[in-house]
């Protein structure tokens, strides 16, 4: 009935400057397994954490909420956060309809 | 759940067990089954058993007995003892004994067969049968050579004469039989020896002397193995035996006496029932969360094979006792045990019966039920004549208990079989009332959600949607099915300043949290428009609402006000509406942000007027996340397309062609709550805007549905 999610997340970077590479699909479940991971990432002192979402596919509003809730820490905690760009249609798709895509620190381009 | 709890018995079971689909084909195979047959769970799983261990000539007869069954329910292999010969992994055969039960499950029959290698009792009746060759030559030799044979077996043997007299018995016979010496038995008439005993077949018919091999092979009749079960009615234990005779002939070549031996089959027998049991009691307990009945057939499934009465009882919190089930085969028996509970306070007592078992959390067993006990339990005649009319010849009390409390006991009365409850008995009903306390437990907490969820679903939609002039509305909303735990999709339709006012949306988060907030929005938006009528403000104070509330509250909103044939549309990060009018399918309006959580936003509206025979849809993303065979999600392309070829009908219609559409596409149940409005303008009177909804009897059900939401 559960169909296995394709879902995938790579950590990078170093120290102040972690980077987070997702590829598949948020949805209820798998927001859960990067919202650990991010908290991993985030226990030590942090400059700048990238979340690399060029390989998302498909994103929930699980995960959307994820999106807003690491907006919020990283102001209130003064650190800087980066946003990458899906690629994929219906991921950008999902950001577009929440006004996301401009209210968030996306940056333009695909460049990292 | 259910298959995991049973394969977790069925897996660590010393026979093998195999359970097959309607189509034959393997669905459990457990690790005795991999050491009998030497194929592996991975090999055997998904492959018509046929081709696995029935020889190539019993194939199309297996094939034919499962067709039978499910077309005319007719199974005579099922629930008893047959031999039948198996095929191992290198092809090689050999004898097996199983037994075939046929139990319903939700997506067909499933049968379950418990399968005993007999190579060894195989080899054993050929010993066996030489032993008989033997012992017809050693009546013909000497006595001293006979009994030296015979006398020393551990196996009873007893020879009868052409007059129906036992006229041998060996030592263990003399044994198994409760006499001392032979001349004892022989003084003895067979009619008095059976009668201390109650004797029934494997299928519970009462076995009489005719039917005994012995006596059918004097009878000149053919005689097959006979499996007898006995209750020694002096001490109530049982037995299990099986009755194997060879004829003896004399000189004139006519039958002169027959010899049978007595394999004492006891343990095995008990082990395969108890199994049995377990497993099926495993299946009904977590066959449902409706856990009265659940106990219920429990109680059913333990007469009479096991014993001949079973209760279930509950206590309460205060310790009393909730009487949940009484099971006996008779009808009549169990009008007797509900008069009989009329006597027994629901109040227990700690030291008495149930309430012992509740103190303790022990089982209390009672193998031996004297009158005197009866007599002292009795508060009237009458209830003594009920107790007494019972026959109770053992009682064991059992407690379903969790880590930290006892929930209730089952009782289990041996009456009429006239057999002991004896220790292995009281271990088999100890697993099973842990199992039930885990199946009671997980169902009250189920209800107890499940009922918080459903009050609070009913403030999600409203239950009756207002009538509007010029239009026709229809709805549907269908929760997540990954849990009873209410979701946080919404809508609404309300009258406000002049006009009507829709929403549609989707709050981020499952459960409880979810559904309160959900009411919140829904709520907070029909306050606001008593002073704001421009959707796009009332999106823009819902944000500012939202961000009021202590945690992040994030939702999607999409607002319609309609006011006659125009319709002003502003979304808050929701999926746009869709229109269907006669030029095809289009998108309504601009997207806007979500509400609650992102900063420097605002919103837009954009007015649009309706056609007649035109259509508007809202949706929330369960339905354009749905997920089908493939893998893909149904996105709103294919909705698009979805839309522009329904045919032309209703706005019910249309709903209930869509969710019908949605279900086909979608694999198993949906996992995110899908909520689905249709708003069609009807072709028929066109009322200025002016003069909208003028209708007193629209504008009751209107206050009716929000009263209630």
């Amino acid at each position: 009935m559960v169909r296995p999610t394709r879902f995938e997340v790579k950590q990078g970077g170093e120290g102040a400057t972690p980077v987070l590479t997702v590829s598949g699909e948020l949805d209820m479940h798998t927001t859960e397994v990067l919202s650990k991971q991010l908290e991993e990432s985030l226990s030590g002192e942090i400059a700048t954490l990238t979340l690399d979402l060029r390989e998302l596919e498909f994103m929930d509003s699980t995960g959307l909420r994820l999106l807003i809730e690491l907006n919020d820490r990283s102001r209130n905690e003064a650190w800087r956060l980066r946003l990458l760009r899906p690629a994929n249609e219906t991921a950008s798709l999902i950001l577009r309809v929440t006004g996301t895509d401009t209210a968030l620190p996306f940056e333009d381009g695909a460049q990292q | 759940m259910s298959q995991n709890l049973t394969e977790l018995v069925l897996d660590r079971a010393h026979n093998a067990v195999v359970w097959l689909n309607e189509h034959g084909v393997v669905t459990y195979w457990n690790p005795s089954a991999v050491r009998l047959f030497g194929i592996s769970k991975d090999e055997a799983l998904g492959r018509p058993v046929a081709e696995l261990i029935i020889p190539e000539r019993f194939r199309a007869a297996h094939v034919a007995g499962l067709k039978r069954f499910l077309t005319d329910g007719t199974g005579p292999v099922l629930d008893r003892r047959i031999e039948l010969a198996a095929l191992r992994r290198d092809g090689s055969e050999f004898p097996v004994e199983m037994t075939i039960s046929a139990l319903p499950r939700d997506s067909g029959w499933l049968f379950s067969a418990f399968v005993q290698d007999l190579s060894d009792r195989v080899e054993t009746a050929r010993e066996r049968d030489q032993l008989v060759q033997e012992l017809r030559s050693a009546l013909h030799g000497s006595q001293r050579r006979f009994e030296a044979i015979v006398g020393s077996l551990s196996d009873p043997v007893t020879i009868r004469d052409r007059d129906h007299r036992i006229v041998y018995a060996n030592h263990a016979a003399l044994v198994h039989l409760g006499f001392d010496s032979i001349d004892e038995l022989r003084k003895t008439s067979p009619d008095k020896i059976m009668s201390d005993y109650r004797v029934l077949g494997e299928d519970g018919r009462v076995i009489s002397m005719e039917d005994v091999p012995s006596v059918r092979i004097l009878g000149g009749e053919p005689a097959e193995p006979l499996l007898i079960r006995t209750v020694n009615l002096k001490t109530g234990a049982e037995r299990w035996n099986l009755l194997k005779a060879a004829p003896l002939f004399g000189s004139d070549d006519e039958v002169e006496a027959t010899i049978m031996v007595i394999d004492d089959v006891t343990e095995q027998k008990r082990a395969e029932r108890h199994a049995t049991f377990l497993a099926r009691a495993s299946e009904v307990l977590a066959s449902s969360l409706d856990y009265q009945r659940t106990l219920r057939n429990v109680a059913a499934l333990a007469v009479p094979d096991l014993v001949d009465w079973c209760a279930v009882d509950l206590f309460d919190d205060e310790g009393d006792r909730i009487p949940v089930a009484v099971a006996h085969v008779d009808p009549a028996r169990v009008a007797l045990a509900q008069e009989l509970r009329t006597y027994t306070p629901a109040r227990t007592s700690p030291d008495r019966g149930l309430g012992t078992v509740l103190r303790t959390g022990e089982p209390v067993l009672y193998q031996d039920i004297p009158d005197e006990m009866l007599r002292q339990g009795a508060v009237d005649d009458r209830h003594l004549e009920l107790l007494r009319s019972v026959g109770m010849r053992s009682v064991v009390m059992v407690p379903m208990k969790l880590a930290d409390r006892t929930l209730g006991a089952m009782t289990l009365v041996s009456a009429e079989s006239g057999r002991v409850i004896d220790q292995s008995d009281v271990n088999l009903v100890e697993q099973i009332a842990a199992r039930a306390a885990v199946a009671i437990e997980n169902s009250r907490l189920y209800s107890e959600r499940s009922r918080i969820a459903h009050v609070l679903q009913k403030s999600l939609v409203p239950e009756q949607l207002p009538e509007i002039v010029g239009y026709e509305l229809a709805g549907a909303y269908f929760p997540a099915v990954a849990g009873t735990e209410a979701g946080g999709d919404f809508y609404d339709v309300w009258e406000a300043d002049g006009g009507w006012m829709i929403a549609i949306g989707d709050v981020t988060g499952k459960g409880v949290e979810a559904a309160a907030l959900t009411a919140m929005v829904r709520h907070s938006l029909r306050a606001t428009s008593e002073f704001v009528s421009s959707p796009a403000e009332l999106l823009a104070r819902l944000d500012g609402a939202l961000k009021k509330r202590e945690s992040l509250s994030v939702c999607t909103a999409l607002c319609l006000r309609l006011e006659g044939g125009r319709i002003t549309v502003a979304a808050g990060g929701h999926p746009l509406p869709l229109s269907i009018t006669p030029d095809g399918v289009g998108v309504v309006g601009e997207h806007g942000p979500l509400l609650g959580g992102l900063d420097n936003v605002r919103w837009r509206e954009t007015t649009v007027e309706l056609g007649s025979d035109s259509t508007l849809i809202l949706y929330t993303d369960g339905v354009t996340d749905a997920i089908g065979e493939d893998g893909a999600r149904y996105g709103t392309q294919r909705l698009k397309e979805t839309l522009s070829t329904l045919p032309d009908g209703s706005a019910a219609d249309m709903v209930e062609r869509l969710v019908d559409v949605l279900a086909e596409y979608q694999v198993g149940a949906n996992a995110d709550d899908v909520a689905v409005l249709a708003l069609r303008r009807t072709a028929s009177r066109q009322p200025s805007p002016a003069s909208a909804a003028p209708r007193r009897d629209a504008v009751g059900t209107s206050a009716r549905a929000g009263v209630d939401g």
